[in-house]
């Protein structure tokens, strides 16, 4: 059996015409409840995206503010454009897709490849960067800078939220994976502001780790949050 | 839809009466029971209606209203493997495991043998006449899983078909044995 028969018979059946009872459609127009409030459409995507980048980077420039520029000061200027070009680039992508999770219907681009770009894109460049593979205190300083980080994703991801709040989530798991991943970048850019310990491996493990473990802890609360509401709805 | 989010009453209903056969059709696929396929109609609607405002004017409207309907049916299906599924006696399994090969004569029979992914794709491409692009936006995914599910849902009807065909040339006495 050829395609273009498939085609034909699926074409056949699908133009039969498909009856639902009248009284159904008369109830489901009653539960509207006329007279209908007028609603204010959501704002053009590339509005929510801009405001989506910039509440990420206030969050990041403010915890820089209150903890210093020093990591930042010490940079060369072709690192600073390669490393802050590079987050500002990721974060764009990511923020577009935030808020595609937030209205139905929109283009898709899978959270996780958007996750898994970023975290090589951003290895690439600090491997290109530094090149001071000694450690010194290695785990302490490290867990200080995750910490850092994951707490400066959070102020991110509550404006950014917040800014979305009257969307819609159709996949509340892979909404929480987006948006986790965006704060995590908006964490790692206060780290790149603020931390002045260039030894690769510092920057490669500790700085690098914050972006994928903002984006699991997003991707936890999504799926926390559907069972509640599921929950809730018995 | 501009209307309707401008508090038109009419054009609700007029969008209602347009759309709901297709998605009726949507949730018909899915289940096999037609008492669901109400209820998931009626809540469909009343969810559209909840989040109207997010719909934004000068954008596709079907991928729209799909990509709500699949979240009402994700939705209906965790509730009730919840509360049902663990509790379903044995010999109220479906007939379909034990069925004969589809006939080509209805959509639900002929796509039966699908998987639920597959059945969906086929349904708002065929039924709702939506495009490629616009099925990756109501499903969530890119065109090539879009092209692959038809791919692979193409193949298993050639497959199903093929044994109805050849059913049907097998002698009568052949057919009576089985």
């Amino acid at each position: 059996m050829k395609d273009s028969e498939i085609d034909e018979m699926l074409d056949k059946t699908a133009h039969v015409p498909h009856a639902v009872p009248v009284g159904l459609l008369q109830r489901i127009a009653d539960s509207l409840e006329p007279p209908l409030q007028p609603v204010r459409p959501l704002a053009p995507t590339w509005v929510l995206t801009l405001g989506v980048v910039l509440s990420g980077a206030a969050a990041a420039f403010v915890g820089a503010a209150r903890a210093g520029f020093q990591g930042f000061e010490a940079l060369s200027i072709p690192a600073q454009v390669l490393i802050f070009g590079a987050l500002g680039l990721l974060a764009g992508v990511a923020a577009a897709q935030v808020v595609r999770e937030w209205i139905p219907g929109s283009r898709h681009v899978a959270p996780g490849a958007i996750l898994a770009v970023s975290s090589v894109a951003l290895l690439a460049v600090f491997a290109l960067l530094f090149q001071d593979y000694q450690t010194h205190q290695f785990v302490s300083s490290g867990l200080t800078c995750v910490v850092k980080g994951l707490l400066h994703a959070v102020p991110a991801a509550l404006l950014a939220w917040w800014l979305l709040r009257r969307g819609y989530v159709v996949n509340s798991v892979s909404a929480g994976l987006i948006a986790g991943t965006f704060a995590g970048l908006a964490g790692l850019t206060m780290l790149e502001l603020h931390c002045a310990n260039f030894e690769a491996l510092h920057v490669l493990v500790w700085h690098t780790l914050v972006v994928p473990l903002s984006a699991a802890l997003g991707a936890l609360i999504g799926w926390g949050l559907r069972r509640s509401l599921m929950r809730a709805d018995r | 839809m501009a209307r309707y989010q401008a508090g038109d009453f009419g054009a609700a209903r007029a969008l209602i009466a347009r759309v709901s056969p297709q998605l009726h059709r949507f949730f018909q696929l899915q289940s096999a029971n037609r008492a669901d396929a109400n209820d998931l109609l009626q809540e469909a609607w009343l969810r559209i209606h909840r989040v109207r405002h997010t719909y934004q004017p000068g954008r596709p409207l079907l991928p729209w209203i799909y990509a709500i309907a699949r979240r009402v049916r994700v939705d209906h299906y965790r509730k009730a493997l919840r509360t049902t599924v663990r509790e379903l006696p044995l010999e109220d399994l479906p007939d379909t495991l034990v069925a004969d090969p589809p006939q080509a004569e209805d959509l639900e029979e002929l796509l039966a043998p699908l998987s639920v992914g597959q059945r969906e794709v086929l349904e708002m491409l065929k039924v709702a006449g939506m495009s490629l692009e616009e099925v990756a936006q109501a499903t969530s995914c890119s065109v090539g899983s879009v092209k692959q599910k038809v791919h692979r849902a193409y193949e298993k009807l050639r497959e199903t078909m093929s044994l109805v065909e050849l059913k049907k040339r097998q002698p009568e006495w052949c057919r009576e044995r089985q």
